[in-house]
């Protein structure tokens, strides 16, 4: 139980700041006319994951898929980034 | 769902609510208080019993300031008194460190908000957003509102399989355990959209500056600074022309500022905060923020000019941004200022209710914990009874030991910042240990009794040091200080009738519970 608190904890924050940030990048003008609302969806999506996390078989299984998750994620955005000449 | 699932979810919503619920409670007492943030004020200080040191207008602060601190022309700041109040303005400047101060300590300000100490309904608002401790206390509760979304979540999950067979049923009758869990539940959720905006807004508010740096870093590139300074900006960029000019009077720019602001369709603009840039330059940038209705962006600013008052950008109303509205109607929805008396009074209610929703969960976890078959009870279950007690109750003294401490300190004329601060600590303190020692049944009348009167007592010795205004035609100040005064006596009353509730739990509900009072049974016939 403890693990996976910690694994939505702990995984859920980068991956809630890079999901916003790849999907600010793909917005019209990088989503400058959208910042704060998205931004504003910061909380409930890193409590969302912390709460999905409880839904994992075991604390491994929580930090092995959000580790691969937020690894998909970044790559998404380094390559979006990489992509547009950014 | 599956079964394992929701007991997943309850031991989580239960260790949220004993991680978060003490301070949770605290933050939603002393919130429904904030809304009348402005009405405390007036509470305090009257116009009838004004301090004329403080009661300065916006301009002549500006030039005492300046005198004091010439440097601070180049950015400073001017939050408004409440309107009608005879508390005066406060100045911010940055001259590389941030300093603030009211009109009579100008020569010795303080580096942060403590500008405003001594204001109880500052103090009460410091309670509210940080447990009254600096810096610390607002990150902590950032922490506790994260817990707190966690727990709205879960509570949710749980609750969901019979959400809308039980949702409006309130089961009285022998089994209380189902009626608290009835309360708790439709509280809860009819509830939840006012719940979900303060798990938000108030993460978001505490959490602000940690979130921003480690957001930037981890996935932004850095960029992230420069993209919310042009999100949330309300004036061009100006450049200092670098020759001197007049400035019109402070006055005189906050009423173009009005006028410009009602022109965009808003239907009201009360200035709260005047900024400058470069005061005394041919290009100084003034901005006056003020609180409109009628639109979704409450807060909005109006760019001038400082030294010709022409209007350069509008922010108000229908002319904002996305991102603007957003930033605005987020703070209108945290402080409920965007809808008059009627929403400020169901915001109060609803923040009790809130507070309600925290000490019954404490109930809950009792009442599940409890041994039916005999009059000793888990040890865990008493310390959360005197817990709840001591905190939560001597909470709510404590808030009205403020109120009394500054009555004391006015009389005495002494400065009521140290009072109002020793009365609320000491009180809680005290009330723990009160809690702590006395029986748990005849702690929880005892302090529902002496809280009930405390409030009563403030408020009927309020209604009589201000005999005079009341004889007077009344005012809007005069109504406002009455209506702080009534609220107090309605808590009072609701206090004692709690007290009242619990004398009668303690001697006549089922006796195996940590809330009944053995020995006050023992000296009567009790009926089972």
């Amino acid at each position: 139980m403890i693990a996976r608190c910690l694994a939505g904890t702990v995984l859920g924050f980068p991956l809630s700041g890079l999901l916003l940030a790849l999907c600010l990048f793909w917005l019209p003008g990088h989503g400058q006319d959208w910042l704060i609302p998205v931004l504003l969806l910061f909380f409930p999506l890193w409590v969302g994951v912390m709460a999905g996390s409880y839904m994992f078989r075991s604390g491994a299984r929580a930090w092995l898929a959000l580790g691969a998750a937020n690894g998909a994620v970044f790559a998404a955005l380094w390559l979006s980034r990489h992509l547009a000449g950014g | 769902m599956k079964s394992s699932t929701i007991r997943t979810f309850q031991t989580v919503h239960t260790w949220a609510g004993l991680l978060a619920g003490f301070a949770l409670f605290v933050a939603f007492y002393a919130g429904a208080l904030t809304v009348f943030h402005h009405d405390i004020a007036q509470w305090q200080s009257p116009p009838w019993r004004s301090e004329p040191a403080r009661d300065v207008s916006v301009q002549t602060m500006i030039d005492r300031l300046l005198a004091a601190h010439p440097k601070a022309a180049k950015d400073f700041g001017i939050v408004l008194a409440p309107p009608g109040t005879a508390q005066g303005p406060y100045a911010y400047w940055n001259d590389g460190e941030e300093h603030f101060a009211t009109a009579d300590r100008l020569d010795r300000p303080t580096g942060d908000e403590g500008a405003t100490r001594g204001n109880l309904a500052d103090f009460v608002y410091a309670l509210h957003d940080s447990l009254g401790i600096p810096v610390v206390g607002l990150y902590l509760m950032g922490i506790v509102s994260v817990i707190y979304g966690l727990a709205l979540i879960s509570g949710l999950l749980i609750h969901l399989p019979q959400l809308l067979g039980d949702l409006f049923a309130l089961r009285p009758g022998r089994n209380l355990k189902r009626l608290w869990q009835d309360a708790h539940n439709a509280i809860g959720v009819l509830s939840l959209p006012f719940h979900i905006i303060f798990a938000v807004t108030g993460a978001l508010m505490c959490l602000f500056v940690p979130l921003f740096a480690a957001l930037n870093l981890m996935a932004f590139d850095g960029k992230l600074g420069d993209a919310f300074a042009k999100a949330i900006s309300t004036a061009p960029a100006v450049q200092a022309a670098g020759r001197a000019a007049p400035m019109l009077s402070a006055e005189a720019l906050i009423e173009r500022a009005r006028a410009s602001a009602l022109s965009t369709g808003v239907s009201a603009f009360e200035p709260d905060y005047v900024h400058y840039d470069n005061y005394g330059d041919a290009n100084a940038l003034v901005q006056v923020r003020g609180v409109s209705q009628r639109t979704l962006g409450t807060y909005g600013t109006i760019a001038l000019n400082g030294a010709t008052g022409e209007v350069l950008e509008q922010h108000v109303g229908k002319t904002q941004s996305a991102n603007a509205l957003t930033n605005s109607s987020m703070y209108a929805l945290h402080f409920g200022n965007f809808g008059g008396r009627a929403v400020q009074w169901l915001y109060f209610l609803l923040g009790l209710a809130g507070a309600f929703l925290f000490y019954s969960g404490n109930l809950l976890w009792i009442e599940s914990r409890r041994k039916r078959r005999h009059s000793e009870q888990p040890r865990k279950t008493l310390v959360m009874a005197r817990a709840s007690l001591g905190v939560c109750l001597g909470s709510c003294l404590g808030i009205a030991a403020a109120f009394a401490a500054t009555m004391i300190a006015q009389r005495l004329a002494i400065d009521p910042a140290v009072p109002q601060q020793a009365a609320c600590y000491g009180v809680v303190a005290l009330a723990v240990a009160y809690a702590c020692l006395r029986p748990v049944a005849r702690a929880a009348v005892e302090l529902l009794a002496v809280t009930a009167v405390a409030h009563v007592a403030v408020a009927l010795a309020d209604l009589l040091r201000n005999a005079s205004a009341w004889i007077q035609p009344w005012t809007p100040q005069s109504l406002a200080v009455l209506g702080v005064d009534l609220t107090g006596i309605a808590l009072g009353v609701g206090f004692a009738w709690l007290a009242r509730a619990s004398w009668k739990r303690a001697l006549r509900g089922d006796a195996n519970s940590v809330w009944a009072d053995a020995s006050a049974r023992d000296g009567i016939r009790v009926e089972a």
